[in-house]
């Protein structure tokens, strides 16, 4: 299989703190994986150094084969990202912010993907609103929509259900699932287990910065191992280390 | 009501102390405090041609411009407490999950606005007036008067100015209308008494001659504009959507000859949805620059032959550069991480936004011209108006890349700013002095301008992007 994302000895430092240290993994074409992590153990810091937000202090990785260093902007250019906290413009509204990113991405015929979004997200009620007046599931949806609506080979995704509703987590849950299945591929982060066994193929446990286990759902699926019960054993077991 | 007061004053210094670091910050005041102790000495040397009165002026004039240009909060409502920090403003958000309401948070924060503003530049300029005092033979109690009634001014400046934009955010009818009545009041003052009404300013009143009945009633009218801001500002509802017609595809349409056009189109709905194109216009360039034409009016007799106007044109020049802050004020890198932009992408679109935006101070210069009958002199009093904005937003933008209004008070960056800008206005102005059309080599400003912003370019693609 041809690998898409590749990190090797991945740092980064904020003065003397370490947020992420000496990371490793791989993720194949066609994978959805997951990224799980208990709050700060750099999991965002890791998407932003993946999609060339901010440079690692040191290591090195391509992500679609460009290099995360060299061509921080040629990656963006080609992966959809939803990054944890940011909410689009302010005074654009939902459909002029898709309008923007379509003329910064020089994505053809938004009118029809943008509707098609619009619909499929049950949002287009929204879509003459100004994104600072949208609610934070409505700016969720929003930023989804921006993600994908280039169809990229590898989205990026920080919390991909945070702020939605169950009807929408489950919506969002089968568009992915269905997206990898595509033969494109997903990554995201998440601390919520449940979601990342019942739809992650592959999967990384960070703890602290640093990498405890990288492999595949379906491994644990033979062991008879529910994907919470060994983060939980692994993390609490790195605690007392 | 002090325990937020307090937490915001503390949150503030953090904010700035983590950006650049404790000491380049703590050291701001002690620099406009150097600034101040250095130029006293300056003072007997200018006497010699200006009189003492009309130095007092400039230096009322400077800090009331200073409180105008800051005041504007009404402006804004609410987005002026975020816009500044973009997220890394948290409490007065985290404040709203408290039994707060919105006008007492927003009060608190423009009290501590003002106070920052009054302990980063007032007080320390004062204060370097006082101690150079003995060595300069201003008696102590004239530069301790002076500091009181420069407070008043920075203070009259910006609750004027504030109590004008609340009034603005509930109706632009009644500004127009008490706007008139400012007008129609001065000009009467101005007949009956047959003197320039900027004589009867209260803090120039004050330092001519003190008495405490005109020290407190000074104190009244700013307590009952400041209050009445408050009391006018309106929090924005919760809940309330606006809605708008698409405008961007149009306006992506119209702007397609320019380098960056999504970005241009976006740039110019943000101002102009928000309020900021007539608001900030009117606020932030429009109102100090009359202020201070009409002072500089007054000196008119102590300058060469047209120098006014030019001096007035390089002024206007030094004040339109900060409409890079504008533009700049709205978003942090943050919107963009998701999209293939370089920060340097980012800089050319606001800087092109900006040169848009110039054809404000351009038309301001020709009326100023015209109006003081010097039309003659209009071309290259806007060219060098102009060439020293672009000027000095090269220098911005390369000394703090999308973050001026922050990064202003690095005390590193506040120096270096000063030393480029001071060079360029002392030679120019000089030059228009002699003669007036050598104002026309101020386009030789260009070059370093080019240099200036590829500089920029270069050092902040070489930054991290996040942050604020």
């Amino acid at each position: 299989m041809t690998v898409v994302l590749e990190a090797k000895n991945l740092t980064k430092q904020y003065g003397d703190v370490t947020a992420v240290d000496n990371v490793s993994l791989a993720v194949e074409k066609g994978a959805l994986f997951g990224l799980l992590g208990p709050n700060g153990s750099g999991k965002t810091t890791m998407i932003k150094m993946l999609t060339g937000q901010t440079r690692p202090t040191s290591g090195s990785a391509t992500v679609l084969g460009i290099d995360v260093i060299s061509d921080p902007v040629g990656i963006r250019g080609q992966v959809g990202i939803i990054p944890e906290q940011e909410t689009p413009p302010s005074f654009l509204t939902a459909m002029e912010y898709l309008e923007f990113v379509a003329a910064v991405r020089k994505i053809p015929e938004i009118d029809t993907k943008a509707d098609w979004w619009f619909d499929f997200l049950d949002f287009a009620d929204k879509k003459n609103v100004l994104c600072k007046d949208l609610s934070r599931g409505t700016r969720q949806k929003l930023m989804f929509t921006q993600a994908f609506i280039h169809e990229p080979e590898l989205a990026l995704i920080d919390e991909p259900l945070i702020n939605f509703d169950p009807i929408m987590q489950d919506l969002v849950k089968d568009f992915l699932a269905g997206y990898a299945r595509k033969g494109k591929t997903i990554f995201i982060s998440t601390h919520i287990l449940e979601v990342a066994e019942e739809i992650c193929s592959g999967f990384a446990i960070l703890h602290k910065g640093t990498l405890l286990h990288t492999g595949p759902v379906a491994e644990l699926t033979a062991r008879d191992e529910h994907l919470p019960t060994f983060f939980l054993s692994l993390v609490r077991k790195d605690r007392h280390v | 009501m002090f325990e937020l007061f307090t937490n915001m004053v503390k949150e503030e210094w953090r904010i700035h102390s983590t950006m650049f670091g404790s000491l380049s910050f703590a050291l701001f005041p002690v620099m406009i405090f150097g600034i101040a102790f250095m130029g006293s000495f300056l003072v007997p040397l200018m006497r010699t041609t200006i009189p003492a009165g009309n130095l007092t002026l400039i230096i009322h004039a400077t800090y009331l411009m200073l409180g105008i240009m800051v005041g504007g909060f009404g402006l804004l409502g609410n987005e002026v407490m975020n816009r500044r920090f973009g997220q890394a403003s948290l409490l007065a958000y985290s404040a709203r999950s408290l039994p707060l309401s919105e006008k007492f948070i927003f009060s608190n924060f423009v009290i501590k606005d003002t106070v920052y503003y009054f302990f980063l530049w007032v007080l320390p300029f004062g204060l370097g007036y006082i101690l150079a005092s003995p060595f300069t033979g201003v008696p102590l109690a004239n530069a301790m008067l002076l500091l009181l009634t420069l407070t008043l001014s920075f203070l009259f400046g910006l609750c004027g100015v504030f109590f004008l934009s609340a009034i603005y955010a509930r109706s632009r009818l009644a500004l127009l209308l008490i706007l008139l009545a400012i007008g129609i009041g001065l000009a009467g003052l101005a007949v009956i008494t047959g003197m320039n009404p900027v004589l009867f300013f209260p803090p120039l009143l004050l330092y001519s001659a003190f008495t405490w009945v005109n020290f407190l009633v000074s104190c009244a009218v700013l307590a009952l504009l400041f209050g009445v801001a408050i009391v006018l500002f309106n929090p924005e509802s919760v809940g309330s959507e606006k809605t708008y017609r698409d405008s961007f595809a149009p306006l992506l349409q119209r702007f397609s000859f320019l380098p960056n056009p999504p970005f241009t189109a976006k740039d110019t709905l943000d101002l102009y949805r928000s309020g900021s194109l007539v608001g900030q216009t009117i606020f932030s360039f429009l109102l100090p620059l009359a202020v201070i034409w009409f002072f500089l009016s007054l000196l008119g007799p102590f300058f060469p032959p047209h120098g006014l106007l030019f001096l007035i044109a390089i002024t206007t020049g030094v004040i339109a550069s900060t409409m890079y802050t504008w533009v700049t004020m709205f978003d942090t890198f943050g919107p963009y991480a998701c999209l293939p932009v370089a920060v340097s992408t980012l800089i050319t679109s606001k800087l092109t936004t900006f040169a848009v935006l110039q054809a404000i101070p351009a038309v301001f210069i020709a009326a100023v011209a015209i109006f003081s009958g010097e039309a003659a002199y209009l071309i290259p009093a806007v060219v060098l108006g102009i060439s020293v904005s672009f000027y000095a937003v090269g220098v911005m933008a390369w000394l703090c890349g999308l973050s001026p209004n922050v990064l202003v008070y690095d005390v590193k960056v506040l120096f270096v700013y000063l030393i480029l800008i001071g060079i360029v206005l002392t030679i120019f102005t000089a030059a228009a002095f002699a003669n007036p059309y050598y104002a026309f080599f101020a386009v030789i400003l260009a070059l370093p301008t080019w240099l200036l912003v590829r500089m920029a370019k270069i050092r902040w693609d070489a930054v991290d992007p996040e942050g604020f």
